[in-house]
């Protein structure tokens, strides 16, 4: 097989650091292969995208794509030409005004002339199925479609090569699953040779070969379902594996039952393994889930729209917040979500007959009544999404520091504040001097979210807390917000990841469409299938893989029970071993 | 609150105007502001009302949209109206008390003065604004002032920079509303207090937006150069301007209007004439 793009032993430094980005890789992508690349944030991956598109030079090594070296100033134009990037942040890329006008943009500047222009324009749109929108200003469009907008921005060259960096990574799961379907069609429809670079498993197990980078070296190959299913490799590079063998390492880890890379290679041989070992195990039930039941913030019966005319984002909310639990809102981008819980501190007031309320002892707060409005606001602490965008001050302690202050503490007690909060979210002393520009984005992330705890909020808002992070960010994060909960913050969490509201939350409220489809905890969320198609969820992947376990195990009725109470992997690896938490 | 700004936003209709070559557009835009610049009596005024009508219908443009694009400078019409009133003593005094004096003149042209102020935003959005795309603009401009490359004036990168100014302004719009949102959770006000510490509280909206903005450069640099960005050489275009005679009609038609509202103007001069 003749190979698109390979690089050979390759070092690379930015000008700026006297550390190697990349620091001895290879890697090849054969014609027409589809390849993922994939590393924790700052193991290089992206560097790498830059060599092949000829956006950078190797120091050391050679990167020869089509082969031609790209070190060849005379050819390196027809690299570019025929390969294609997409990046990771939608808005970024797009230079047209109107859809059709940025599709041009790329054959414009090869010099493509008319009618040939104007055909690929329409070919690119129908082929991602943007043509009904190609007068649409881009600006007005979703995360989703702009990121198909730039796949076809990119087929308007035809190209050979293309290459993902990050392009999922701002997408909801929908969205995402509808991206890769188009990547998909594209390798198997027009033979194009793909090289993903992504922290996404789901995404790299679609894959023909995946490489693993860390530290800008690559220290693992192959076909995805060697390499992923290789639990601590994975975890070691901060990623994350499938959970059928995130299973099958977890029962090693509590049980010292020990498994082969063979068995943990597919949902099957999983199955078979765990059949082996647990046939008719006997389940016990877990330890007890703790109950709230003191309401802290009701919603009554709240509606909302953004203009007359358009379709109202909220309808008829009623929804209880109960002090001290996690309550996660699940939907997809554009359910209302976000709406609703920019109301929850005044940022968006009730229109109508609709109330949002703070019970705190005895007296209840309103945002409906503005001069109740800054107290509300310090004791529900709102951290939007991808909040590392607002920080500001020269200083990360005064960036913490600003909303505690404006709240009106002062002096030692403002300078706890920031220190626990800094603690809390993870950050070293030393950090707190540092400009919050200089910092890592996991970093930044983790800044902005101190600024918020800072000012001692009761409750909690979280929207999308991990989004765009890698898996070891994402773990942090939850292990952040699990602190917090621990210490008695109430946390409201949004999220697009049923898997995720299963694992963390006490209770799971779902939207659609503005509307509250249900709100129940976990486990009785899931128990009844009519109800759910009826409400169009799904149901966690872990879930439904528990209960195929059931029947493969042909447990008792009493064990599927309880062995469907556990709300993570790990949960369910000490039920099978019969070990207690 | 933010997002009524209306500058740079495109209405989308099919009327002719919108399909009027931009280049057309740009010159009777320029001829139409320096009509409006002369024009003084009522009577002129009164026509141009009428030709804005006119324009406005031809452009399909539903009042609501015209209103938007007029009232961000009312605040301004209104404060030019009350200067003039109390500055302009010309005609007969109508009122007077203290220092201030008030005249038929100073009401009569401050009147004008506001009207005129108007249609100029009026004409100058439905000519513009309204009914070109920012893309075709700056095309146009690109092509009009084309003969500057030969003394090296780099007419392709300026028309380069505006379209993307342009198409950065809602994207920048929505992330400031965020931005703002996002420091109003965490106690910031932007409403209340004295007019230096508003200012001081927008550098928490500010820093962030120019700190994103330059990330956006380079990133947008990045997708740019992989999408063989070269500058303006051996570019082709999607929709070329292309001059028709229905074009050059339109030109001629249209811009009859603002010769005619000059003519109205100097009537007496020209009935002299003769």
């Amino acid at each position: 097989m003749e190979n698109t793009a390979l690089a050979k032993n390759v070092r690379f430094a930015y000008s700026d650091s006297d550390k190697f980005a990349i620091d001895g890789a290879s890697l090849a992508i054969g014609e027409g292969e589809y390849v993922a690349l994939l590393g924790a944030n700052g193991s290089g991956k992206s560097t790498m995208a830059k060599l092949l598109d000829v956006l950078e030079m190797p120091n050391e090594g050679d990167v020869t794509v089509f082969g031609i070296d790209t070190k060849d100033d005379d050819r390196f134009w027809d690299i570019r030409k025929n390969t294609g990037c997409v990046f990771q942040n939608p808005d970024n890329q797009i230079v047209g005004t109107t859809v059709e006008e940025d599709v041009a943009f790329g054959p414009e500047n090869i010099g493509i002339p008319n009618p040939e222009l104007s055909e690929r324009v329409e070919n690119a749109l129908k082929y991602v199925g943007l043509f009904d929108k190609k007068e649409r200003q881009t600006a007005k469009l979703s995360g989703g479609q702009k990121q198909k907008l730039a796949i076809a921005g990119v087929l308007a060259m035809q190209p050979k090569f293309l290459l993902l960096d990050e392009a999922t990574a701002m997408l909801d799961p929908v969205s995402r699953d509808e991206f890769l379907s188009l990547v998909e069609k594209l390798v198997r429809e027009n033979k194009i040779s793909v090289l993903t670079i992504t922290h996404d498993m789901t995404e790299a197990s679609r894959t023909d070969k995946v490489y693993i980078m860390e530290k800008g070296k690559i220290t693992l190959e192959g076909a995805p379902q060697d390499v992923l299913n290789n639990v601590p490799e994975m975890l070691d590079a901060g990623l994350d594996s499938p959970i059928y063998s995130k299973l099958l390492w977890e029962i090693k880890n509590a049980t010292g039952l020990d498994y082969s890379l063979e068995d943990a290679k597919t949902i099957r041989s999983a199955l078979r393994f765990l059949g082996a070992h647990f046939t008719d195990a006997k389940i016990k039930a877990p330890s007890a889930k703790p109950k709230f039941d003191e309401t802290l913030i009701s919603v009554k019966n709240l509606s909302y729209s953004y203009d007359d005319k358009g379709p109202k984002a909220l309808k008829n909310i009623d929804l209880d917040i109960k002090k001290g639990e996690l309550l996660a809102l699940v939907g997809r981008s554009g359910c209302g979500k976000t709406t609703l819980i920019t109301h929850m501190n005044g940022i968006i007031r009730p229109q109508g007959e609709g109330k949002v309320e703070f019970h705190y002892g005895d007296t209840v707060l309103t945002t409906s009544k503005k001069k109740e409005i800054k107290q509300i606001r310090q004791k529900v602490g709102l951290v939007f999404q991808y909040p590392e965008y607002q920080l500001f001050e020269e200083t990360v302690y005064r960036d913490i520091a600003y909303g505690p202050k404006k709240m009106g503490m002062k002096g030692d007690e403002l300078d706890k504040a920031v220190r626990d909060a800094a603690k809390q979210v993870g950050l070293d002393d030393e950090v707190l001097e540092k400009s919050p520009f200089e910092l890592s984005g996991g970093q930044q992330r983790r800044v902005a979210l101190a600024g918020v705890i800072a000012m001692k909020p009761e409750v909690l808002v979280l929207d999308e807390p991990a989004a765009g992070l890698d898996p070891r960010g994402r773990r942090e994060m939850f292990k952040t917000i699990a602190g917090l909960k621990k210490n008695g913050t109430t946390i409201v969490l949004v999220t697009h990841y049923m898997d995720e509201a299963y694992e963390h939350a006490d209770r799971i409220c779902t939207m659609k469409d503005g509307m509250i489809m249900g709100v129940s905890d976990p486990i009785k969320m899931f128990e009844d299938k009519d109800a759910l198609r009826e409400m169009e969820i799904r149901a966690p992947y872990l879930r439904r893989f528990l209960e195929i376990i059931a029947v493969r195990l042909g447990l008792d009725p009493v064990s599927k029970k309880n062995l469907l109470r556990a709300q993570s992997v790990k949960e369910a690896a000490l039920l099978l071993g019969g070990v207690d938490a | 609150m933010l997002k009524d700004i209306s500058i740079g936003r495109y209405y989308r209709a099919d009327s002719i105007l919108h399909n009027l070559d931009p280049r057309c557009k740009a010159i009777l835009f320029i001829l139409y502001l320096i009509a409006i610049f002369l024009l003084r009596s009522p009577v002129a005024i009164g026509l141009l009302v009428v030709l804005t009508v006119i324009l406005q219908i031809l452009g399909k443009i539903p009042p609501k949209v015209m209103w938007n694009s007029a009232k961000p400078i009312i605040p301004i019409i209104i404060l030019i109206v009350v200067l003039n009133v109390l500055t302009l003593k010309t005609g007969n005094v109508i009122f007077s008390w203290w220092k201030i004096t008030i005249t038929d003149g100073g009401i009569s042209s401050a009147l004008i003065m506001a009207v005129r102020l108007l249609m100029m935003i009026l004409v100058t959005s439905i000519i513009l604004t309204l009914t070109t795309t920012p893309l075709k603009l700056s095309e146009a401009l690109e092509k009009l002032f084309g003969p500057l490359k030969v003394i090296k004036f780099p007419v392709h990168e300026m028309a380069m920079m505006m379209s993307i100014a342009l198409r950065f302004i809602p994207t920048l719009i929505d992330e400031t509303d965020k931005i703002m949102k996002a420091q109003v959770s965490r106690g910031a006000d932007y409403d209340t207090g004295t007019i230096i510490s508003r200012l001081k509280g927008y550098v928490t909206v500010l820093v962030p937006l120019f700190v994103s903005s330059f990330r956006r450069a380079d990133e947008l640099a990045t997708a740019m150069d992989a999408r063989c960005y070269n500058g303006g050489e051996g570019r082709t275009k999607l929709h070329p301007l292309k001059l028709t005679g229905k074009d050059v009609m339109l030109f001629i038609i249209l811009s009859m209007g603002a010769f005619l509202l000059v003519a109205v103007e100097n009537i007496d001069r020209i009935t002299k004439l003769f």
